[in-house]
């Protein structure tokens, strides 16, 4: 694909070349136009034809514009969907171990047989959907509700809002270190914070019933200043007018922010959620550093941290491959309709 | 609050009033906003705060003073720094040789994908199909493409050899996963910066850009002299962006480089396996190092922190 | 310099599964040299057959062509032309000099220092070399156009194109840039094709006038002509402030009988007419006279409203004094200013027999006019 379009630019380029001085040599005959002089090469006619093919079926600029988008297009395209599908196709193979590659010519769903006997994906499975649904759902609500209170005409607005997306610029090395310390059992926060309710101290990283729900507040810390900024851009778009007419209309704040305030706020609510959604799949960064290494604490293993131990720790690259398509798919359920209502809004 | 100072200066007038509306409005309820922003700001700051005191604690200091109260004159320790430090430096050098770089290059990339995808002319419905394509690849988890990647790397573009002439000249081989990296987190960075400079692009002016193409400007002019001298205050954005993300990136750091022992391990891995030994955790040693790690983002946050809430909020 | 032909243009867009027609086989041809307006109400095709002019769109079918040679298939860059936006399209990061010398810069092989000569010269022209060094977004409204201008005109091409350039001036900058526009195009002698939604401009500016609705070309003559010779009801109502007025009327004999009258017609104006029996007439405010005596096209009637414009008034007119206002059919007249009627006067009304339009109802054609030599005498009066 890339060498023919190589090709194609290499006879394309000179020609349009020549285009340029013919016009400047006879005052203004074009050869694309119907009057065309009769080509002096057939090769390069053949090329110009296409070109104008191309140009018709596409649009008037669409051979010009490819050499913007379509190089970078290839390469990312080479190293997404060429790596997912490539993906899926180890995942139907048996390699693992120190092979140096997979064997393409025994194919079958193996792996995905052995991911569903396997009681460790479940648990990941479903700890993914746990993870992804609170963390979410949570996130935005904190978020909103952060969005709502800095939207009232404060003081110091942007120095509270630095302060409430600082945690977003650090990375889950970092911040897996500070839930680290708060965390911990002897002299962490969280104990020291229950302990004046007189409760705990409790195990946090350590209580498999516990732990999953410990990473998720973590995480809704990382990222609530994230919804919050996206809540804000939304409730700024919403005219001034809104609010007044509803207060005119004698509608209390709640009632304001409730009934005409909110529902407002879909598109920047699902633009959000997806992108929080995408953030939890890849809270792998933050399970890795938490303990230093690929196995997350017992009741808090995901996909995203099963994939990688399977494939890097215990090097069954297959059986790696397939939970990572088990990930991508989940992850495609929530962009495909995502994308498409983009779509629909002509927003893309 | 004079009222000169009220019509000399049209931002200070917003504020000023602002603040004298509040001071003389200010209600139970505003009281209780301001309680609860404060509250919540307590919550951000708290586990970066503890870290940090905690960072600057000899080791009795930590059992006996409270998580987020400063060390006190005794308990107080700059070893801890020194240690993370000498065990990081090394990391952060590797990190900016590739960061700074695949930065760089994904949002000049970005600039001009987005580009050719906004600007001229061609079927709404085709480009539309592209887009997607692209704006997909920003929520691919990556988990989906690390075995191919690997791989890719390992097995199909060996570095390692194509290199071989920079490794006769003293560097280590390890390197070869820093150009790794740069190649890839250029590749997966295409899809976030073309994204973000679309939404800029798309709020040209059309008329401006038919009129330089009226005026016998080539695709290519267009962009070299119309479109990239305005794209200023969006590559900020970009790089600000694009450089927090690979900053922050540990899992393509772990898959291609692999051990922290390397002499090309980005900081991220190192810090990752940091203060943990056999005897237990070093609380200290670790927050020292995470602050120290986390420095260049912090940075970027702080000065630039408009355009990073721009970047996400795109 | 340069003529220009449109022939059989159409331009449809796809929206969805539905084809929209957005020009529906336009043709005309300017000579080198005119000033085309182009006016129609919004949305009726004008900016878009000047965009297919330019280039800026393609053409669906028919031929465009500059000079005899066909462009259909030439990119807007080859066919030298220059073109001037409503938003005036300046780029906000070069300073007027820049964005003037772009054109040239990008589209000639000129040295520098004859780009700056021909900058400076039209800068001269426009009065605004005092501005060359500035950046667009120091300029004032009034002097983003001149710049707008004079980076089309310092292009020296075939034929300008304006799309609604004075839009965004405020009324009395537009009053003065028209003048001045006319007269440099005067001056230039470039063909130009100007597109506004504005009947002002479409009156004063043009040697000759298109008017569009719907996609589909109504009627290419000069001012006065359109005005006085509609070709059909549209280009009637279009031009003129207030508009036409119209009544349903239906021929029976020789007499035109509408809802609050009849009109007896000569039997020159009934040959025109030929078979059709369902008819609109068609009266100019400015042509009803208010009157003493009665007559055959006298008519009594009262006063509903009068508007004092200073020079002259505009007077709302019933024929039935007991209808409702809101529905009874009016009649609208210009009068002198000085001539002084008051709300609920009555009046006679003359609707002068050489001055009235009949239209097809059907079809909306016009089948008889006042003739412009009328027309002429009648302003001298």
């Amino acid at each position: 694909m890339l060498d023919f379009y190589r090709r194609l630019y290499r006879t394309i380029r000179p020609s349009s070349g020549d285009d340029e001085s013919e016009v400047r040599a006879d005052g203004g005959v074009v050869s694309d136009g119907p009057a065309a002089d009769p080509p002096t090469e057939p090769d390069r006619d053949a090329t110009a034809r296409l070109k104008s093919a191309l140009d018709r079926r596409f649009g008037s600029d669409f051979m010009e514009s490819s050499i913007f988008w379509l190089p970078p297009f290839l390469l990312m395209g080479l190293f997404v969907y060429g790596a997912v599908i490539w993906n899926l196709l180890i995942s139907l193979t048996d390699y693992q171990r120190f092979e140096n590659a997979p064997d393409y010519s025994d194919l079958d769903f193996e792996m995905y047989t052995r991911a569903l006997a396997d009681s460790g994906f479940v648990d990941a499975a479903v700890n993914t959907l746990i993870l992804l649904v609170l963390f979410t759902a949570g996130t935005l609500v904190v978020g909103l509700l952060l969005a709502i209170l800095i939207d009232r005409g404060i003081r110091f607005e942007n120095s509270f809002r630095t302060v409430y997306l600082l945690p977003m610029s650090l990375s889950f090395v970092v911040t897996a270190q500070f839930w680290l310390w708060i965390y911990n059992y002897n002299n962490g926060i969280a104990n020291s914070v229950i302990g004046t309710f007189g409760l705990g101290p409790v195990s946090w990283l350590g209580n498999q019933d516990i732990v999953l729900y410990a990473i998720i507040f973590a995480l809704m810390w990382q990222f609530s200043g994230y919804a919050m900024v996206v809540y804000l851009a939304g409730l700024r778009a919403i005219p001034r007018e809104h609010y007044e007419a509803a207060k005119v209309d004698g509608a209390s704040t709640l009632k304001m922010y409730w009934r005409v305030i909110i529902p407002q706020l879909k598109g920047a609510t699902i633009s959000a959620a997806v992108v929080l959604m995408v953030f939890g799949m890849k809270a792998f960064d933050f399970l890795y550093s938490l303990v230093g290494g690929y196995r997350p604490p017992n009741g808090a293993d995901i996909l995203a941290t099963k994939m990688v131990r399977e494939a890097y720790a215990n090097l069954n690259w297959a059986y790696g491959s397939a939970i990572a398509i088990v990930l991508f798919a989940m992850a495609l359920g929530v962009i495909g309709p995502y994308l498409v209502y983009e779509y629909r809004r002509d927003n893309l | 609050m004079s009222d000169e100072e009220l019509r000399t200066d049209g931002g200070a007038t917003t504020t000023t009033a602002r603040l004298r509306r509040n001071l003389d409005q200010m209600t139970a309820e505003d009281a209780g906003l301001y309680v609860v922003l404060i509250f919540a700001a307590a919550f951000y700051l708290v586990p970066i705060e503890s870290g940090l005191v905690t960072s600057f604690k000899t080791g009795t200091a930590i059992i006996e003073t409270a998580p987020f109260a400063p060390p006190g004159p005794s308990g107080f320790t700059l070893e801890k720094w020194q240690t993370a430090i000498d065990a990081l430096l090394r990391g952060m050098g590797n990190s900016l040789l590739y960061a700074v770089p695949a930065t760089v290059i994904s949002a000049v990339v970005g600039s001009v994908t987005a580009y050719g995808l906004t600007i001229p002319t061609w079927k709404k419905s085709y480009k539309a199909v592209v887009l997607m394509l692209i704006i997909a690849g920003i929520f691919i988890p990556y988990q989906a493409v690390l075995v191919p990647l690997t791989q890719f790397w390992s097995q199909w573009a060996q570095l390692d050899q194509v290199l071989s002439f920079v490794w006769a000249l003293g560097v280590s081989n390890d390197y070869a996963g820093i150009v790794e990296l740069v190649i890839t987190h250029v590749a997966y960075g295409i899809p976030i910066c073309t994204l973000l400079f679309r939404t800029y692009y798309k709020t040209m002016s059309e008329e401006m850009i038919e009129s330089a193409r009226l005026d016998g400007a080539t695709l290519r002019r267009v962009y070299r002299r119309i479109v990239l001298p305005l794209s200023g205050p969006m590559f900020a954005v970009v790089l600000i962006y694009q450089f927090t993300q690979i900053w922050n990136d540990l899992l393509f750091t772990l898959v291609l480089v692999s051990t922290e022992s390397s002499p090309a391990a980005p900081v991220v891995l190192i810090l990752a396996g940091l203060g943990t030994s056999l005897e237990g955790q070093d609380f200290a040693l670790r927050m020292a190092g995470a602050f120290f790690a986390a420095l260049p983002t912090l940075a970027v946050y702080i000065f630039f922190g408009e355009e990073f809430a721009d970047g996400v909020a795109a | 310099m340069a003529t220009l032909e449109l022939d059989s243009i159409t331009k449809t867009f796809q929206d969805g599964d539905e084809e929209i027609v957005a020009v529906d086989d336009v043709s005309m041809s300017i000579d080198d040299g005119e000033f085309l307006v182009v006016v129609g109400p919004s949305g009726c095709g004008k900016s878009t057959t000047l965009r297919m002019v330019a280039g800026l769109e393609t053409i669906t079918a028919g031929t465009l062509s500059i000079d005899d040679r066909v462009v259909n298939d030439v990119k807007s860059q080859d066919r030298d032309i220059a073109m001037v936006f409503q938003s005036y399209a300046l780029y906000p990061h070069m300073s007027v000099r820049q964005n003037m010398s772009f054109g040239l810069e990008e589209s000639t092989d000129l040295p520098d220092d004859e780009i700056n000569r021909m900058v400076s010269e039209t800068g001269e022209m426009l009065g605004i070399s005092n501005l060359l060094d500035r950046k667009p977004s120091d300029l004032s409204g009034g002097q983003q156009q001149r710049v707008a201008l004079g980076r089309a005109i310092v292009r020296d091409p075939e034929v300008f194109l304006m799309d609604e350039p004075l839009s965004n001036l405020d009324a009395k900058l537009r009053a003065e840039m028209r003048t001045e526009l006319q007269r440099l195009q005067n001056d230039l002698g470039v063909t130009t094709v100007y597109v506004t939604h504005d009947q002002t401009e479409a009156m004063t500016m043009g040697d000759r006038i298109a008017i569009l609705d719907g996609g589909e070309l109504q009627q290419v003559a000069t001012p006065l002509e359109c005005y006085h010779e509609p070709a059909n009801q549209f280009v009637a109502s279009f031009l003129g402030e207030p508009s036409m007025n119209f009544f349903d009327v239906t021929l029976e004999g020789n007499r035109l009988v509408g809802d609050a009258f009849e009109y007896p017609i000569r039997e020159d104006v009934r040959a025109d007419l030929g078979d059709a029996t369902d008819l609109v007439l068609g009266i100019r405010p400015e042509a009803v006279e208010l009157v003493d005596k009665a007559g055959d096209h006298e008519f009594e009637t009262t006063v509903d409203v009068v508007e004092p414009m200073g020079d002259e008034n505009t007077v709302y007119l019933h024929f039935d004094p007991d209808a409702d206002p809101e529905n009874a059919s009016a009649l609208v007249a210009t009068i002198d200013g000085f001539n002084r009627v008051s709300e609920g006067d009555t009046v006679t009304a003359r609707i002068p027999e050489d001055a009235i339009h009949l239209f097809d109802r059907r079809t909306g054609e016009a089948l008889h006019n006042r003739s412009m030599k009328d027309a002429a005498d009648q302003v001298d009066l």
